[in-house]
């Protein structure tokens, strides 16, 4: 700690503060332009200018100095706000003051510090600046005569997202932030230059014209995508989200999105909305009142008995789920099921057997301070990009090594100093196979209190890092170094993405993680965390609730297997389309036909069209109640506008049906939060006044394993074929809501196959063109994306568009073995 | 120059400016013609002709000595291919001087008020070979450091008050304390050869003539501060200072005398160039290392200090390639002998580079203590045409114009910044009386703006504003208040920018402002420039009384713009003019306003 005297004031802080923070801290206020607090210490702006008795002679940046003992500081003389107030008059020299106009009037840097100031009149002149604007995309538009040059897009772009658009160009006073070449923004678009600018020059696009930043109702709430659980706080207007405003002060982001989360909002304004219950009458859906479709609904549940099964997504709230668990008490059946029933199993019955708990083991922010990093797969950075943004820092800030087990390159693999660890499709097992035996073989497992080390020894023995590295085609130097890498650091993370295009191998990868983290002894130590993140804003939610099959019941492939033979007479879908996103297409199709089908959703999905009674349910932004996200983060949603129509929020559509089954429910999503918290494991000293502005972290920042046990698991074979069709998450999308976005389709707006160059030289295919991949059970056509990404011999699609009929070929395989042509 | 040779040896300056004037030429013309008379046999001598690095006197290259076996060594200049076999013939052969051709007396006075300390091997030993660099002291001063401990290494060079030459003079060893003080093993090393003042070339001169001096000096530091890495970052536009270190460090390596175990004394040093991309402000230490890590060249802020969080954020020294090459004749002579010269608070020497309307452009390197008069006038011969001093302009861009009554001040870190301008890296523009001072204001002033790199805002904006003022001034189109307002506007600028070029850049305004005040007001008031400099102000008039009727004035006229017959004052016709001020420079009584 230090002392110091700030303007009289005695002072004690961390002495690795600068003297804005300590100032900041202790309510003594210094303007500045340029500092952002996630962003290292800068210093252009002068705007934060203090006096120091002790470095007189010239005026000292308050944003960058750090403090020293003894330090005596004055932070407004005559001469800081004569000096301050010349700075900004050279600002408005040649700034356009285009405030009328300006999207950001009313909550400008500069416009707020001229008037501060009282830069009435300007002593200078010249001419005003006349540079083209960058409206190039759709979502960010970029108009450097607003720009003050702070630099945070540059500094946010590289040191928090690692994408690196932007750069300052030429000299002097020609200076002036560019891309690469001057051309227009083409990038990942997550909009984090948009947060940082101080001022108008980059601003969101869909935004413009909407409102004035002091007309929009601000209301926090928590990302509907992925499961990074994002604090997303919607601007709201007229019963409209008109846009994502920025906010580093709650949950765990840092203020930080991605394209999803701050341009994929528009769904929930989308004119495609279900704004009326429908129920399916001479063979169509025709708009029917509430009480006709609940009716209906609790008809044909009635008839079906227990012949019934509930599929619901994971993006429904923790009350919301709590309460379809009641409706299949209500119902008698235990045929309860979300995601697809598969993909999850990493968490149930991976980490459960090994570690004995059924999450991840850490929070995001530890991985800042981590040394080495594994992430398994490359789409990490796909399904959870803003923990990813938290992988580059820990890469910029602290040296991380960070390792990639991966089919193809991506965002990850480029990051500093990245080692990738490339293997042929489905073969991840082998890697961390071969990591393990790898600690072991070389003394650096940490085996104490590891129960099962001599079965896993046997169960590892034909996984030498070289027998391994030739079977997958990848190096065993560098495995080796992976797993020293992992045994030698103080903090160390394994990150792990499962969700529906991941079906394949779920829980025997993350059994093998597990693995990895006992003998690392990165399971339960402080600092240290196993990461698997669930692709939903409440997959960890559904699992802690219990949103599975129950001893007698049934799981999702099952049910409709079981459906499609008349075995199951009704099934209820929640916020989930298995026809569109499910692997097998026609077990899926052949099941919702046969059965007596509700569809509660926000859009008429592809399942909702086969439906016999449709509710028109609510958007995450329209309601109450809480998401626990992929590190046991339970943070509350608030419903910052009114559904449109007659939709109803799941939760209230789900009071209904229980009422049609004479069950009780809990008046508000409040009271269903103690009574879900009352019988949830880890849940249990929650209340709702307990999750505050960072949420709460049930099982605590560090969770104890209940258990250390090692379990042997069996590495695939390598894929047969000559090539090979992966499936995955693209960046810009997230499972099927997001092709309703504006924002999302605006960059990526159709299905697209992705492969390599040398694939397309040998197939004679140009990036565009149309290509068809033929599989053993159907075939999928769209248009080629060629670039440098994949091996050869592999291709890539994402599963989020339905026209691509992705399911007609993939049931779940780790690699779907393919053949091209040019269409 | 003088040293009593023991074989023929012809020492010709291929220092870049030796190059400019044709030393390529005169090098193989000597070779041509030592072959075609076979001098080696009739001497009875190896006969080695070297090219040295620079001898100071740029303005007469290329300059020449001949040593002779036994004899003092003879410079000629102005030396061209052509008078090599006469040279030879006369001289070499003929043992007879050839006498016109022999640098005058102004040679010698050129060289009498110099101290070559740093220099000293600059000029008489060839630049590229190590066996003469080891022949002339070399590598004596980092074998005696490994005797000291790391600590009385850092003593040393504080006892001996060495302070940094690059501009700023901050005490050298104390620099080095702080490096070495700082915790961890992974520290840098940076020589600062970034020499981009207008007017400078000091360094490049160091670096061309006397590499492994550079390469010996950084040595000492490295040991001192336990650096086992060194940058030495080189602008581009210095391509023979960049091959002949080049050159010096493979060498150093062939010869074990640089990597793991440098000359075998046990200690690890690795160096590398690296060439900067052209920007100004990389010669800032922050902007050099953000240019070295591959950013964009951008001035960061201190603290941290480089010394404490420096290149990729470890402790690292830098100083400046005269301050490195100070170091070895610490080392060479002791630290007693080097604070004995030079002043109470500037010890040493110091090399300056003259340009501009000084008889005698070039480096010289005179002890600190002797004023900028006796630089001028005693060493570099006073003014060009004996027209009337006006100014000096020292420290560059960032440093101050001091006027005749204040050139006898001392060359001394304290006394320059006393007199309103400041050492700087070396360079001295002299100007004279047809020099306007506003326009001198407004070329440094250009140039920092330009350079400016764009980071900071009173940089940036408050340059170009001033700029604008200042042009507007010289264009005749100054207001009342404009002095003022430059006095307020570089006030602000001094006082809150990032980086020293930002903090200094107004000096040459501030400084023209404090001494030449009437020159402004003149601009502004009476739109006239004193000095016939600024163009958009010259009247393009004949003085009658001042006209000698020379007719020389319409000889240079491109446009016939000029009347004129024998006898009778000449007249222009402003309709014709197009103001090219061909006339103007040409006229030899500054009848021409």
């Amino acid at each position: 700690m230090v002392n110091l005297t700030i303007d009289g004031k005695q002072i004690t802080t961390s002495k690795t503060s600068t003297i804005y923070e300590a100032a900041k801290e202790n309510g003594i206020y210094i303007p500045v332009l340029c500092y952002a607090k996630k962003l290292l210490p800068y210093g252009a702006c002068r705007v934060c200018l203090v006096e120091v008795e002790q470095m007189k002679g010239r005026l000292i940046p308050s944003c960058t100095t750090p403090v020293t003992e003894g330090m005596v500081i004055t932070t407004m003389t005559d001469e800081i706000r004569k000096v301050r107030k010349t700075v900004l008059e050279f600002l408005l020299v040649n700034h356009v003051v285009d405030c009328p106009v300006c999207d950001k009037g009313g909550e400008c840097d500069l416009q707020d510090l001229s008037y501060d100031y009282e830069v009435v009149t300007n002593r200078f002149e010249g001419e005003k600046f006349d540079l083209p604007k960058d409206e190039v995309n759709p979502l960010i538009e970029r108009n450097m005569n607003r720009c003050v040059l702070c630099g945070k897009c540059v500094r946010v772009c590289d040191e928090v997202v690692g994408y690196g658009s932007y750069s300052f160009i030429n000299r002097g006073f020609e200076t002036k932030i560019a891309t690469a070449f001057d051309r227009g923004l083409d990038c990942e678009f997550c909009g984090q230059c948009v947060s940082m600018c101080p001022v108008g020059a980059i601003l969101p696009r869909p935004f413009k014209f909407k409102a004035r930043p002091w007309q929009l109702k601000e209301v926090d709430s928590v990302c509907g995508y992925c499961g990074n659980g994002c604090t997303v706080t919607l601007g709201v207007k007229d019963n409209q989200v008109e846009t994502i405003r920025f906010n580093d002060e709650t949950g765990v982001n840092d203020g930080n999105l991605c394209i999803r989360g701050r341009f994929g909002y528009s769904y929930i304004n989308s004119d495609q909305r279900l704004t009326k219950p429908l129920i399916r009458k001479n063979g169509e859906l025709k708009e029917a009142s509430w009480d006709d479709a609940l009716k209906a609904a609790a008809k044909g549940l009635k008839e079906a008995g227990d012949q019934v099964g509930i599929l619901s997504g994971a993006r429904l709230s923790n009350e919301e789920l709590f309460l379809m668990k009641n409706v299949a008490k209500a119902l008698g059946t235990e045929n309860l099921d979300h995601s697809g029933g598969e993909s999850y199993k990493g968490v149930t019955e991976g980490l459960f057997e090994t570690l004995g708990v059924k999450a991840s083991s850490a929070t995001f922010p530890q991985v800042e301070n981590a040394n080495a990093i594994l992430a398994i797969r490359s789409d990490f950075y796909e399904t959870h990009p803003v923990f990813g943004m938290v992988i580059n820092q820990a890469i910029r800030r602290n040296d991380a090594k960070l390792s990639v087990i991966a089919d193809k390159f991506g965002k990850l693999s480029k990051l500093p100093n990245a080692r990738t660890l490339i293997h042929k499709p489905g073969m991840e097992l082998n890697l961390l196979n071969a990591l393990c035996h790898t600690l072991i073989d070389e003394g650096l497992a940490k085996t104490e209190g590891v129960d099962g080390l001599d079965d896993l020894k046997a169960g590892l023995k034909d996984y030498s890092a070289e027998t391994v590295a030739a079977a997958v085609g990848g190096d065993a130097e560098k495995i080796k170094e992976t797993a020293r890498d992992l045994a030698k650091a103080e903090n160390a993370a394994i990150v792990l993405a499962y969700g529906l295009p991941y079906t394949a191998y779920s829980k025997e990868i993350a059994t093998a993680a597990a693995n990895l983290a006992l003998l690392t002894g990165i399971a339960g130590r402080e600092g240290s965390g196993l990461y698997l993140c669930g692709e939903k804003a409440n997959s960890q939610g559904a699992i802690d609730l219990g949103i599975l099959p129950g001893n007698n019941g049934l799981g999702a492939q099952q049910m409709l297997a079981a459906a499609g033979e008349g075995e199951l007479k009704a099934l209820y879908l929640v916020g989930e389309d298995p026809l569109a996103s499910y692997p097998d297409k026609a077990l899926v199709e052949t099941a919702l036909e046969k059965t007596f089908l509700i569809v509660q959703d926000i859009f008429l999905s592809a399942s909702a069209e086969k439906a016999d009674v449709v509710f028109p349910a609510g958007s995450f932004a329209e309601k109450d109640g809480t998401f626990t996200n992929a590190e046991r983060r339970i943070q509350r949603l608030r419903a910052g506008i009114k559904s449109p129509g007659e939709a109803k929020t799941d939760y209230e559509i789900l009071q209904l049906m229980l009422k049609e089954f004479d069950a009780a429910a809990p008046a508000t999503p409040a009271e269903a939060f103690t009574a879900l918290a009352a019988e949830t494991a880890g849940y249990k000293d929650v209340s709702i006044d307990k999750i505050g502005a960072h949420g709460f972290v049930w099982g605590g920042e560090t969770l104890q394993p209940a258990k250390k046990q090692l379990v042997a698991v069996s590495g695939a074979d390598a894929p047969e074929g000559d090539y090979q069709l992966l499936v995955g998450s693209a960046l810009y999308h997230s499972g099927t809501v997001s092709v309703h976005a504006k924002g999302p389709m605006a960059v990526v707006s159709e299905p697209y196959i992705e492969l390599g160059r040398d694939d397309a030289a040998a197939l004679n295919i140009e990036d565009g063109d149309k290509i068809k991949l033929k599989a053993a059970n159907g075939e999928i056509q769209a248009k080629a994306k060629v670039d440098r990404r994949l091996p050869k011999g592999v291709f890539f699609t994402p599963y989020h568009f339905a026209e691509l009929q992705l399911n007609s070929i993939y049931t779940g395989q780790a690699a779907i073995a393919v053949q091209p042509a040019k269409v | 120059m003088s040293e009593t040779a023991e074989k023929l040896k012809i020492l010709i300056c291929t220092g870049t400016g030796g190059l400019a004037s044709g030393a390529a030429d005169v090098v193989a013309a000597f070779e041509a013609e030592f072959d075609k008379h076979n001098v080696a046999g009739k001497i009875g001598s190896a006969c080695d002709v070297n090219g040295t690095g620079c001898r100071g006197l740029c303005a007469n290259d290329v300059l020449v000595d001949v040593c002779l076996p036994g004899q003092d060594a003879v410079t000629y200049d102005f030396v061209t291919a052509d008078l090599v076999p006469q040279i030879v013939e006369e001289h070499i052969l003929g043992n007879e001087p050839v006498a016109k051709k022999v640098a005058g007396k102004y040679y010698h006075e050129f060289l009498d008020k110099q101290e070559r300390v740093v220099f000293s091997r600059c000029g008489t030993i060839d630049a590229e070979s190590l066996d003469d660099f080891l022949d002339h002291k070399g590598f004596d001063g980092i074998k005696k450091a490994v005797t000291m401990t790391q600590d009385e290494v850092v003593d040393e060079v504080k006892k001996a008050g060495l302070r940094g030459r690059g501009g700023g003079g901050f005490p050298t060893g104390m620099k080095w304390g702080f490096a070495k003080g700082s915790p961890g093993d992974h520290k840098y090393l940076i020589c600062n050869a970034d020499e981009g003042d207008p007017g400078a070339f000091m360094d490049r001169s160091i670096l061309e003539g006397d590499p492994y001096g550079l390469i010996e000096g950084m040595m000492i530091a490295a040991y001192a501060i336990g650096c086992k890495f060194a940058y030495v970052y080189v602008r581009a536009e210095y391509p023979l200072a960049i091959k002949r270190l080049q050159m010096a460090i493979d060498t150093c390596y062939e010869k074990g005398f640089l990597g793991e175990n440098c000359l075998g004394l046990d200690f690890k040093l690795d160096m590398r160039i690296k060439a900067g991309a052209g920007a100004f402000v990389c010669g800032e230490e922050t902007a050099l290392m953000a240019s070295i890590e591959g950013h964009r060249g951008m001035s960061r802020p201190r603290p941290p200090f480089p010394a404490v969080r420096g290149l990729w954020g470890k402790p690292t020294n830098i100083n400046n390639v005269e301050t490195y090459a100070n170091v070895s004749y610490i080392f060479y002579n002791g630290a007693e002998w080097y604070s004995s010269i030079g002043t109470e608070n500037t010890k040493g020497t110091k090399i300056f580079a003259l340009t501009g309307k000084v008889k005698h452009t070039g480096l010289v390197e005179v002890p600190a203590g002797i004023t900028m008069r006796e630089v001028i006038y005693d060493v570099c011969g006073g003014i060009l045409n004996n027209r009337k001093f006006k100014a000096v302009q020292a420290g560059g861009p960032s440093g101050g114009c001091l006027p005749s009554e204040a050139i006898d001040a001392e060359v001394d870190y304290d006394s320059l910044i006393k007199a309103g301008a400041m050492m700087g890296s070396g360079g001295l523009v002299v100007m004279d009386e047809t020099t306007c001072m506003v326009d001198i204001a407004r070329f440094f002033l250009n140039f920092t703006r330009v350079e400016s790199c764009g980071k900071c805002i009173p940089c940036r904006i408050g340059l170009k504003i001033m700029l604008e003022i200042l042009e507007r001034i010289t264009s005749g189109q100054g207001q009342e208040g404009d002095i003022e307002m430059l006095q307020d506007m570089a006030y602000d600028i001094k006082k809150s920018s990032l980086c020293g070029l930002g903090q200094t850049a107004p000096n040459p305004v501030l400084s023209t402002i404090r001494y030449f005040r009437d020159e402004y007001e003149t601009h502004i008031k009476e739109k006239e420039c004193p000095s016939h400099s600024c163009k958009e102000l010259l009247h393009f008039r004949v003085i009658e009384d001042k006209c000698k009727k020379c007719g020389l004035c319409p000889r240079v006229c491109p446009v016939d713009a000029i009347e004129w017959e024998k006898g009778q004052v000449a007249r222009i016709d402003l309709d014709k003019c197009t103001k090219c001020t061909s006339c103007y420079d040409a006229c030899r009584f500054m009848a021409i306003e």
